[in-house]
């Protein structure tokens, strides 16, 4: 099943044509397995989000899908800090920090996921002064959460 | 919320902007308490709901940075 109609897709390239620099995309899904292990989590989103960023990723050369298949033990998601699935950190040149988005962006946080790519690519956010001087002052690191439902 | 946060980390080395569907992790929605959203947590000691102009967000940051004294 397709997520984006073709009227989506036709939108969402227009968009896309003010992407400036590639992005990697890090998506970490679970492992696929025919058997259900009593007491493993399942991940009932992860084939979904997967589908949705394969549609997403064709829409423009600039955009670069990688996908790891992990269980809790991996090295890659270790490296990463990432402790659950579907989970995806948006990468490229310039940008300093973790970008990063956990669950399937559905409704209005699926333009959230379009906004933060395009945010990615220029590796620029239009801050104000102020803000770039208080982040800038920051001597510690700083974990942000922020929950979303689908709308 | 989702954005600006994701904005601050693409500015800052310092920070990790996570944005969670906090429908598929029941877990966090109980740890965080999250009973309306956006929900925002900085570093587990300061949190806020709602949308929030930009400069509040950066109130709670320098807040939290204060707090926080790992």
């Amino acid at each position: 099943m397709a997520f984006l109609s073709p009227e989506n897709q036709s939108d969402i390239k227009k968009i896309f044509a003010d992407l400036s620099g590639d992005v990697r995309l890090l998506f970490f899904t679970q492992r696929d397995s025919p058997l259900i292990i009593p007491g493993r989590e399942d991940c009932p989103t992860c084939k979904d989000t997967r589908a949705l960023l394969e549609e997403v990723v064709a829409l423009s050369d600039k955009l670069h899908l990688e996908i790891h298949e992990v269980s809790p033990d991996s090295e890659i998601a270790r490296e990463h800090g990432i402790d659950r699935v579907p989970a995806l950190i948006m990468m490229a040149d310039g940008v300093k920090g973790k970008v990063r988005y956990f669950g399937l962006p559905s409704g209005y946080e699926f333009s959230v996921l379009l906004g933060s790519l395009l945010d990615v690519s220029k590796a620029e956010a239009d801050l104000s002064e102020d803000t770039i001087e208080v982040l800038n002052a920051l001597d510690k690191d700083l974990h942000f959460q922020v929950f979303v439902t689908p709308t | 919320m989702a954005r600006l946060a994701h904005k601050m980390a693409i500015a800052n080395s310092h920070i990790v902007a996570d944005v969670v569907e906090v429908s598929e992790f029941p877990d966090l929605a109980q740890r965080y308490m999250v009973r309306g959203v956006p929900k925002t947590v900085i570093n587990d000691s300061v949190d806020f709901l709602g949308n929030v102009p930009e400069a509040t967000f950066v109130e709670h940051i320098q807040r939290a940075a204060s707090l926080d004294v790992t």
